[in-house]
């Protein structure tokens, strides 16, 4: 391996105990989406944070399209990270596409991996013949349109920025706006791995017990889906959070913070 | 910037103008409003949006939400992107959506937002401003298929490239496998032949003929194991003069002292023949020395070699200047070739245009390997019975980009072009 893989995914380690919260986000943004959760956790867990390969403060080089054309690479890297960290008992806390590598993660490292968190997930986002997933084909299509629409100004104003330029302090200021954003190619790359996968066939495999916290009002992930899944995976919870929107780490932190200590087996927070 | 104390009070404006009524500024604005939940639920809309979405305000306030009104795929963008943005950071600006009118129907939009905490920084609102960018829109996709042709032709280019680079690694190869077989060739040849050179003699001495003809036959025996050996000499010449350069570096030779040495070598020289030489365009030309010597040589030993039998040869040779290279010229007044005939096999090795006069075929090949490997070409002009002009073209000193040898040779042999009459270029 080149780099390193803590270095590759932009990892960074805070809080203390035995067992080790590992966040990785979703489609559309990075690490920093945790911010109103992980944070939570600092005092009794190791609060491991990552970026995806193409995502966020990752090595964008690192971003090879043929490697990364199935959830499964993802799901090697998060290992890789958890090997170099030597973290002994895992949790793995995956939101939406991410909830899927967590679930590939698990299933490749059995041993490793003690519990799952899947925020949001969905393992097929295509309707199909007897299953609801929310989206048809051409609904796919226009998000890849909407998307190019959205990074008309990527390319030129942006790359210096994401590329990294130490000796240009000012661009620093410009970095906050680039929030979330990241090479338009490598973005419209991960929205056909991540809208047009179909992970139903790994599910039967997973041995690790999961929490599946299913948004009350999501579009990208209905309550169908989170059903669905629960039905797949024998032994897993299903906690439907009160909320709309697809990310409930930001639309709504308590309760996202309470169905995790709860799954967790914590004393309940003061 | 701070205006001088004394600065004249505002003209008196029509108040009207400035008070104008806030509640129609907001619904009749030239942009859409509208205010949802956090959630997106929307609570108000000015007159404005409704008017391009084809709603009445009770079907949508309290009913539908913003995201709702964005196609599926901005939908989509608005949950992955938009909404963690705006939690995150309190605002999103200049997002490009699609809006989904009543009739189905879009428009496309600029979306800023901002969201409105409470004290204790729970959420408590979004301000949603929307510009309607029709026209920009057109203008954007254009931009975006131009762009996305481009990238398509870059990577037909790069393809392209890759295989002319292929094509040359495999053309380079050859042709080093060529001259190696060439040498070898040459090499196992010569030890036969002078086998037979040997033989032959001890043959004449030793053997008498009776046949009035086997005499004749004898010399023409002779004549032609020469020729064997001169173009084995030929061949392994090339092949080490090749080697040698290969090793050389160019360097600044002075053309004047260097051409006459070249001239004396050529004694005897033939009846009345002169030379002009003239280099003061570029008296100094910068090359291999054994590169130039043999090039100049061949040039200047051909021109006498194909004088016109009983027309005293003149030869003149010079420095020109041209626009990106310095000229070496070498014209003679000899028999000239028939370019319209032999201009596509001027420069292959053994090729002959006058079997009258004794040679090996060998000399133009090496002169224009010479002047490519130099980074140069060979112009030729030629009239049959008149004379030839050779024009070595080199690129010059303080604009030359020598590629490396390997390279230069690897491109196919030369190749002539007609141009006009009797002017021959190579490329």
């Amino acid at each position: 391996m080149a780099t390193s893989a803590l270095t590759r995914n932009n990892v960074s380690v805070s809080g203390t105990g035995t067992v080790a919260l590992v966040f990785i986000h979703g489609f559309g943004c990075d690490q920093r989406m945790w911010r109103l959760v992980a944070p939570a956790f600092e005092d009794r867990y190791r609060v491991v944070l990552l970026d995806l390969v193409g995502a966020g403060g990752s090595e964008l080089a690192a971003y090879d399209p043929a490697r990364y054309a199935s959830l499964q690479a993802h799901a090697d890297d998060v290992l890789e990270v958890l090997q170099a960290l030597a973290l002994p008992r895992v949790v793995l806390v995956g939101h939406s596409v991410s909830a899927m590598i967590a679930v590939l993660a698990a299933i490749a490292a059995p041993a490793l991996v003690e519990r799952l968190v899947l925020v949001a997930p969905s393992p097929r986002y295509l309707n199909d013949a007897g299953y609801v997933g929310g989206f048809e084909r051409a609904d796919i299509e226009e998000l890849l349109d909407a998307m190019d629409a959205n990074y008309l100004g990527w390319s030129g104003a942006m790359a210096p920025v994401i590329m990294g330029h130490p000796e240009r302090p000012e661009l620093a200021g410009e970095l906050t706006d680039s929030f979330c954003r990241t090479d338009p190619a490598i973005a419209r790359h991960f929205a056909r791995v991540t809208f047009l996968g179909d992970n139903r066939a790994d599910l039967p495999r997973l041995r690790t017990p999961a929490l599946i916290l299913q948004c009350a009002h999501d579009v990208i992930a209905p309550v169908q889906v989170g059903q669905y899944l629960h039905r797949q995976l024998p032994g897993s919870e299903l906690v439907v959070l009160d909320t709309s929107g697809h990310c409930p780490h930001l639309s709504a932190p308590a309760p996202t913070i309470a169905a995790i200590d709860h799954f967790l087996g914590a004393a309940p927070r003061p | 910037m701070n205006l001088p104390e004394d600065e004249e009070p505002l003209p008196a404006l029509d108040l009207r103008l400035t008070q104008e009524n806030l509640e129609d500024l907001y619904e009749h604005a030239p942009c859409g409003y509208c205010t949802c939940l956090p959630d997106g639920t929307l609570v108000k809309l000015n007159q404005t949006l409704l008017g391009w979405l084809g709603y009445r305000r009770e079907e949508l306030v309290a009913r539908r939400c913003l995201q709702q009104l964005l196609t599926v795929g901005g939908r989509v963008h608005y949950e992955t992107h938009c909404a963690p943005l705006l939690l995150l950071q309190g605002q999103v600006r200049e997002m490009s959506y699609l809006l989904r009118r009543r009739d189905g129907s879009t428009l496309p939009v600029l979306l800023s937002a901002v969201l409105l905490r409470e004290p204790d920084g729970t959420p408590l609102a979004v301000r949603v401003s929307l510009f309607d960018i029709t026209e920009r829109r057109k203008y954007e996709q254009e931009l975006l298929r131009a762009k996305v042709q481009a990238e398509e032709q870059r990577e037909q280019l790069a393809r392209a490239n890759e295989q002319l680079r292929a094509k040359n690694e495999q053309l380079t190869r050859i042709n080093a496998d060529l001259d190696s077989f060439v040498y070898t060739a040459s090499h196992d040849l010569k030890q036969p032949i002078n086998n037979m050179v040997g033989l032959f003699e001890e043959l004449r001495r030793s053997v008498t003929f009776h046949d009035a003809e086997a005499t004749q036959m004898m010399c023409m025996f002779e004549d032609a194991l020469g020729q064997i050996l001169a173009t084995i000499d030929g061949l392994t010449q090339v092949v080490q003069l090749q080697r040698a350069l290969e090793q050389m570096p160019a360097e600044p030779v002075a053309l004047q002292p260097f051409t006459e040495e070249i001239i004396r070598s050529l004694q005897p020289l033939p009846a009345g023949a002169t030379f002009e030489l003239d280099f003061a365009a570029a008296p100094v030309l910068r090359m291999a020395r054994p590169g130039l010597h043999s090039l100049l040589y061949n040039l200047l030993s051909n021109a006498l070699k194909y004088a016109v039998p009983g027309r005293p040869p003149r030869v003149r040779v010079r420095t020109t200047r041209a626009p990106h290279a310095t000229v070496l010229e070498v014209q003679d007044n000899g028999r000239g070739i028939d370019l319209q005939r032999h201009s596509r096999e001027l420069f292959q090795l053994f090729r002959r245009f006058h079997p009258e006069v004794a040679g090996t075929g060998m000399g133009l090949y090496l002169v224009n390997r010479l002047a490519r490997q130099a980074g140069g070409r060979v112009e030729v002009d030629s009239t049959v019975d008149a004379g030839t002009t050779f024009r070595i073209f080199l690129p010059r000193e303080d604009e030359a980009s020598q590629p490396p040898a390997g390279l230069t040779f690897a491109s196919p042999p030369s190749s002539l072009s007609e141009k006009g009459r009797g002017s021959q270029l190579t490329r």
